[in-house]
């Protein structure tokens, strides 16, 4: 207390000038207008600065959840895309019936396996069921394997047990797509037959005769193939779209005619 | 109450009275003001409060702005000089400033006009300063302080001389 006193006593022709100093300028500011409006002038260039800095800060700790909104819009948008592809008749991405998409965040995912498995954020309590596909926004991904209540595992297209039915997207070829376990950036597309016409660059999509996909989500494009085999069929390489190694955010497609079908073929 | 300090309190009077009555309404030149109650910064003694000071700016300074409607121009300026006085003091002056009433009688002419013409460079910066505020007048506020200075410089030191010859 007494340290407190003697430093106010020290300090006392600082303390009255600022004191008398801000009287005046109180007196200033509230009778001339010139004043007035030149510390409005500077007021107004400091607030608008410290909150334009204030919001340019603030903006990033908002990245998550604007990132997060971004995604459901993109997602709502998906949905009336795939409408309105249904509706004009014209084919590109899912022919099929897509009724829900559920949007989803890789937290596993390797590439380095032969057996490559993806694990996202959703599962049972969000509507995820077994064998349900799963794509991203730049092709396909890969089909549910199994599901926990809040995780979900996906068997990637980089395992080598999976098969998917794919076509060639110019003449709706139909092949079977595979992973040979070797160049994550390279799937083999097998049983295209010699008599159908390729060349590189040919864009491959999924066929929609599974109850994973519907018809025509993109996969890949042909990198090169091989038609010496004895069998009669192309070996073909396609590049895959999806960057498998920067997977982030996903959509799990749900088809209601999935049980439709399924029950026809058990009859 | 010693007959010094009387004195100095009529001198300030008359000063300040003075500056209301005549030098308020002298515009050399047209523009340039006349602050002769500069001096009473710069005569003020050494061996009174410094901390006063401060205080005897605000009433002085308010005093002319109440009578020039300058609303607290000359008040800012005044306190900001009495503030900075024992700086400017000790700057002008070395080891004399602490001695009382060294400053005016025995002391190098070159030191007193350094002391003077800072006081009033000053006081009429801000004086100017806060007349314009605008930085798009900074050249129009420097050469302003600068001629009124000068002038101010000449009549408080002539001032000066009067008083202290008597």
């Amino acid at each position: 207390m007494q340290s407190i006193i003697n430093s106010i006593f020290k300090n006392r022709k600082l303390i009255i000038y600022l004191f008398l100093s801000f009287i005046t300028f109180n007196y200033l500011y509230n009778n001339s207008s010139v004043h007035y409006s030149g510390f409005g002038k500077t007021g107004t260039f400091i607030s608008g600065s410290t909150s334009n800095i204030f919001s340019y800060i603030n903006s990033y700790f908002n990245l998550r959840q604007e990132n997060n909104r971004l995604i459901e819009e993109n997602l709502e948008l998906k949905k009336i895309e795939s409408k309105f592809i249904d509706i004009s008749g014209t084919k590109d991405i899912a022919e099929g019936k897509i009724d829900k998409t559920i949007s989803a965040k890789v937290i596993l995912n390797s590439i380095n396996k032969s057996k490559n498995i993806i694990v996202i954020n959703k599962g049972k309590l969000s509507g995820i069921q077994k064998e349900m596909g799963v794509i991203s926004s730049k092709g396909v991904v890969g089909i549910i394997k199994n599901i926990t209540s809040n995780y979900s595992s996906i068997i990637s297209l980089l395992n080598t047990d999976l098969k998917i039915n794919a076509i060639l997207k110019e003449s709706s070829t139909i092949g079977s797509l595979s992973w040979n376990g070797l160049d994550p950036r390279i799937v083999q597309l097998n049983d295209i037959p010699l008599s159908s016409s390729i060349k590189v660059g040919d864009t491959i999509v999924t066929g929609g005769m599974s109850f994973y996909f519907p018809k025509g989500i993109p996969i890949g494009k042909i990198e090169d193939y091989d038609n010496s085999s004895l069998e009669g069929y192309y070996s073909i390489n396609v590049s895959i779209f999806n960057d498998f190694s920067s997977l982030s955010n996903l959509y799990v497609l749900e088809r209601t005619d999935n049980d439709e079908i399924k029950s026809l073929l058990n009859e | 109450m010693n007959r010094e300090v009387v004195k100095d309190i009529i001198l300030s009077f008359i000063i300040v009275l003075s500056q209301l009555l005549i030098f308020n309404h002298m515009n050399l030149f047209g523009t340039l003001n006349t602050f002769i109650y500069v001096s009473l910064f710069i005569l003020y003694k050494t061996s009174y409060d410094k901390t006063f000071l401060i205080v005897y700016g605000f009433i002085v300074g308010l005093i002319i702005d109440l009578s020039l409607q300058t609303y607290g121009v000359h008040t800012l300026a005044s306190i900001t000089v009495c503030y900075f006085r024992e700086r400017i003091e000790k700057y002008s002056f070395g080891v004399n400033s602490i001695l009382p009433l060294a400053m005016i009688r025995g002391t190098q002419i070159t030191n007193r006009i350094t002391f003077f013409l800072i006081i009033i460079l000053l006081h009429s910066l801000i004086y100017f300063s806060l007349i314009f505020f605008n930085l798009e007048f900074t050249l129009t506020i420097f050469l302003y302080t600068l001629i009124n200075a000068i002038v101010n410089f000449i009549i408080i030191w002539i001032i000066s001389k009067l008083i202290f010859n008597k």
